[in-house]
């Protein structure tokens, strides 16, 4: 409350003020109404840039709150909480981006940086071969909160200690468990954006990511194996650790820590696999969600992560699995980590198809690379890690749509003679252009008949992304559908960061090939 | 603008001034980083990135606390070293709790080059331009990536440690396809010294190789001869799927662990020739000498002449365990013999395939260092010492020290200075490599 008394009050004098920067805590915007203070300030930014010539600029005044603590054993490792603020400011000069950022927040340095980015983008437009050309939207005013229940920057540090450490505890208990380590990290996005269009924009989201990892040591053998947590990030408050059953996971991953010591070692083939969302949320990111960028297709990513056997000529035309799937892009699922009002274009959150009845319609795009394709507007992919980075394509929460039945897990393990029950998710490692890929797990359950049998060890799948997909014989119904995804989704020069979510259901996939990863060293 | 070392001091001074804790260590880092980015041989993004960030630590009763902040007025100062307090207060006793640094000594590193720090806009958009020109000349569709990194690093402890050291890094990565896209090639280089950065030879060679993998064939995956470029060896070396990390091998779970508790320190694991060392004081090197804790780095050996020699502990563990901290890792690998040259490995080759880099490596078994990846941009059969034909790109799944086990190295070459492909500027120092086997489990369609 006080803090918004503050900006009220320091509202009319806007030449004067510093946003006072140490201020760590902020209420989560409820009215429509956005803040007076940054929106004075980006004036600076924006009558700067269009004064030195720029035809679009924009800013970003970006807070980004983090809070981790790690644990292991019985005892804590690390208690850390983080602020990071600034801003960033992008001009188009020519047909050129240039791009400035500073922690300094205040009107000054907003011109002078601003500056900066003007003269880059003046520099590099002397020898620019194609001018970037902006997808049109509509400028828009609007405040934004992501759909938390409990801010866990307000939950008392102790309880979130006691409740990693009591994780820890259980898993100790059993018989062979030798180490485990756990741990939550919380971030707090307050974003800010206005544009030279007219849009001012303000975002608060939160989401947390909370892990462990139970290790069984066979100190005869040598032998050791892991099992980490299957429930991923969320863009979730703290009533994530209160609904979700970490303590009876924690224990079936001590139980199965230990029984993977015994398993049996997988003999190399082909087998069928049903592959439960807490692994297959990964191979959608890989083969899906990267393959569908349009940037990579375009080669704009090919110096880091790669381009894509996707090329714009295929939209409608490829196959890309069997006609049960439907893989969706979306930045608007509930709890998906990528989800947001708008991108960083100032485009509305949206959700549309990528691939439809087993057929590639459509791309992932951002404001500059819709034209490209001859769209007239953007599906709203823009995006950076932090008010220092350069905004570009990332991906949305992309998800695999569960089956029209309700289909069990139960009943697609009926249907294999020979196969794999896949649980977590493991190693990954995917080729450059997303066709060659393989994937390990956290656990392995032989199929025999129609009957999960005993625990497996040593395996991990690989496969071509489009042989994989259009392998798809089973697909489980909305009742089996899980939400995973990744904190650290890495692209791009300058490397960033993304979080971004897939959902499935549990799904059944015919005669892939299965290596046995174990190498002796005697 | 980088923090002088006296503005650092001043800062961090003030921060542990307002320090009511028993313990307590302040560090300090301020960055300088503009890029320029362009694909499909047009500009893409450029950018400048000024920053401050200070982070407190701070024990109470040998509890422990952390905050950040990128403001360093004294109000924020004091603001996080509340924050930090708070949050000691409370935190569980920390049992691996050590004091912080009285006074160290330091041997200064040599990474900061004045010349690396004046960035000329109109010079650098112009050398992008020239190595776009040669793309477009060569018919070759260009991508590549030109950043400079200007990084000042301090620390300081309630126990009188101060640390201060600032290092400089230009660096170009080009990658050319063939506009058919059957063709890829990709070469990059860095250096503290921009005047050594030669940008045309980056140019000159990614698009060489973009040209010569056209028309690549298909082989059958299985077990080949190999050489590898320095950057394919940078690229394994530096994936994480090898780790010297002793608490790791003394708990078990290691490579180097062995059954019943002991370690592999004093086995010959490796080839005889091979030493794996760390050294930020190497001039090809010249990284940064202290951790952010201030712990000054160490020359040391973990591999000499093939023999596992020593792992690398943290404070904490090496404590427990009688030994000296590691500080931080600058990873070398040389030979004990002089080094043959690429053109030599290549000539004197019976049979090879000859890979210029690997791509997404990830862990699949931390008990044998085993890893999977691809192939990218650039695999050629070589037989009797010509390269014969480009070769299409393949996943492999091979355990690093078996890799450079006792039999399996043909030649080593001499080392230089690469860093990983996977979006890395940290360097190495590693010289390619001729082995006799290395496993490549299935083909990849991709360019």
């Amino acid at each position: 409350m006080i803090r918004r008394q503050f900006l009220k009050a320091a509202s009319t004098a806007v030449g004067a003020v510093t946003l006072a920067p140490w201020i760590l805590e902020r209420e989560a915007a409820e009215a429509a109404e956005v803040d007076a203070v940054k929106s004075a300030l980006a004036e600076a930014a924006l009558t700067r840039a269009k004064l030195l010539g720029a035809s679009y600029a924009d800013i970003r005044i970006n807070r980004y709150r983090s809070e981790s603590i790690t644990t292991r054993e019985r005892q804590v490792q690390n208690v850390a909480r983080n602020q990071d603020f600034g801003f960033g400011v992008r001009v188009l000069v020519r047909g050129t981006w240039g791009f400035a950022a500073s922690s300094i927040v205040t009107p000054e340095e907003i011109r002078r940086v601003t500056k900066t980015a003007v003269d880059i983008a003046g520099a590099n437009a002397a020898f620019q071969r194609r001018r970037v050309t902006l997808a049109p939207v509509d400028p828009v005013t609007a405040s934004w909160k992501s759909a938390f229940e409990k801010d866990p920057f307000d939950v008392p540090l102790d309880d979130k200690i006691q409740f990693l450490l009591a994780l820890n505890g259980i898993a100790l208990q059993t018989t062979g468990v030798s180490f485990v380590n756990s741990s939550m990290s919380w971030v707090n996005e307050q974003r800010f954006l206005a544009t030279s269009e007219g849009s001012r924009i303000e975002q608060y989201l939160i989401r947390g990511q909370p892990q462990f990892n139970v290790t069984a040591v066979n100190r005869e053998t040598g032998d050791f194996q892991n099992r980490r947590s299957f429930g991923g990030p969320q863009a979730r408050g703290y009533e994530y650790m209160e609904k979700y059953p970490w303590k009876a996971e924690v224990q079936q991953a001590a139980d199965e820590a230990v029984a993977k010591l015994k398993a049996t070692s997988v003999e190399p083939g082909r087998y069928d696999l049903v592959i439960h969302p807490t692994n297959l949320w990964l191979t959608i990111h890989e083969s899906c969600g990267h393959s569908t960028e349009l940037d990579r297709a375009l080669w704009w990513e090919a110096d880091y992560a790669g381009t894509s056997f996707l090329t714009p000529d295929k939209a409608g035309k490829l196959r890309f699995g069997s006609p049960l799937v439907n893989i969706v892009a979306d930045r608007v699922q509930p709890t998906g980590l990528a989800t947001v009002g708008y991108d960083d274009d100032g485009v509305k959150a949206q959700r549309w198809y990528l691939v439809k009845d087993g057929m590639f319609v459509d791309w992932q795009t951002t404001r500059d690379l819709a034209p490209l394709i001859g769209r007239k507007t953007s599906y709203g992919c823009l995006n950076a890690d932090s008010w220092g980075s350069v905004p570009f394509a990332r991906m949305p929460n992309v998800s695999l749509e569960p089956g029209a039945q309700d289909t069990s897990l139960d009943e697609l393990v009926a249907g294999v003679e020979k196969g794999i029950l896949i649980y977590g998710d493991g190693s990954w490692s995917i080729d450059q252009q997303r066709y060659n890929f393989q994937f390990g797990g956290q656990t392995f359950r032989e199929i025999r008949n129609g009957k999960i049998a005993g625990m497996m060890r040593d395996v991990a799948y690989q496969s071509r992304s489009t042989d994989f997909w259009g392998a798809c014989d089973g697909l489980g119904g909305r009742s089996t559908y899980e939400l995973n995804g990744s904190f650290v989704d890495g692209k791009g020069e300058p490397g960033q960061v993304g979080v971004v979510s897939h959902g499935c259901p549990v799904a059944r996939f015919r005669q892939i090939n299965v290596l046995n990863t174990s190498v002796s060293m005697t | 603008m980088l923090l002088t070392e006296n503005a650092s001091r001043e800062i961090t001074k003030k921060a542990l001034g307002y320090v009511t804790a028993d313990d307590a260590v302040v560090t300090l880092e301020s960055d300088d980083y503009s890029h320029l980015r362009f694909a499909a041989n047009t500009f893409l993004t450029s950018g400048r990135r000024e920053g401050v960030s200070a982070r407190v630590t701070v024990w109470i009763g040998r509890r422990r606390g952390s905050a950040s902040t990128t403001d360093v007025s004294d109000a924020a100062l004091k603001q996080a070293v509340e924050d930090a307090q708070a949050f000691a207060k409370l935190a569980p006793v920390d049992v691996e709790y050590l004091p912080s640094l009285s006074q160290q000594t330091y041997k200064p590193g040599e990474g900061y080059v004045e010349a690396t720090a004046r960035v000329d806009l109109p010079a650098r958009a112009r050398q992008i331009s020239d190595a776009i020109a040669q793309s477009e000349k060569a018919k070759i569709v260009g991508a590549g990536f030109h950043q400079v990194q200007l990084t000042s690093r301090a620390s300081a402890t309630a126990h009188g440690n101060f640390h201060y050291e600032r290092g400089s890094m230009v660096s170009l990565g080009m990658t050319a396809r063939t506009p058919d896209g059957s063709g890829s090639g990709y070469f990059s280089r860095n250096h503290f010294d921009a005047a050594r950065l030669d940008t045309a030879r980056i140019a000159r060679e990614a698009i060489r190789r973009a040209s010569d993998s056209k028309g690549a064939r298909m082989l059958p995956a299985g077990s080949y001869p190999v050489i590898l470029e320095a950057q394919a060896v940078a690229d394994l070396l530096d994936s994480g799927g090898m780790s010297f990390d002793a608490r790791n091998a003394d708990e078990g779970r290691s490579v180097f662990a062995l059954p019943g508790g002991a370690t592999r320190v004093g086995t010959r694991l490796f080839d005889p020739r091979i030493n794996i060392i760390s050294d930020p004081w190497r001039p090809e090197l010249s990284k940064f000498t202290a951790a952010d804790d201030g712990l000054p780095a160490q020359t040391m050996y973990m591999v000499r002449n093939g023999t596992v020699e020593s792992l690398r502990y943290t404070r904490y563990w090496a404590q427990q365990k009688n030994k000296q901290p590691s500080g931080p890792l600058a990873l070398i690998l040389e030979p004990s013999t002089p080094g043959v040259s690429l053109d030599e490995m290549i000539k004197t080759a019976k049979r090879a395939l000859l890979v210029a880099r690997f791509f997404y490596i990830r862990t699949v078994d931390p008990r044998s260092a085993s890893v999977t990846g691809l192939t990218r941009d650039g695999v050629w059969y070589v037989e009797n010492g010509e390269i014969k034909y480009p070769v299409r790109n393949f996943r492999f799944n091979q355990s690093i020290v078996l890799m450079l086990g006792p039999g399996n190295v043909d030649a080593i070459g001499v080392p230089e200075r690469v860093a990983s492909s996977e979006g890395g500027t940290d360097p190495l120092l590693v010289p390619a490599l001729r082995l006799n086997a290395f496993n490549f489990t299935s083909q990849s369609d991709a360019v």
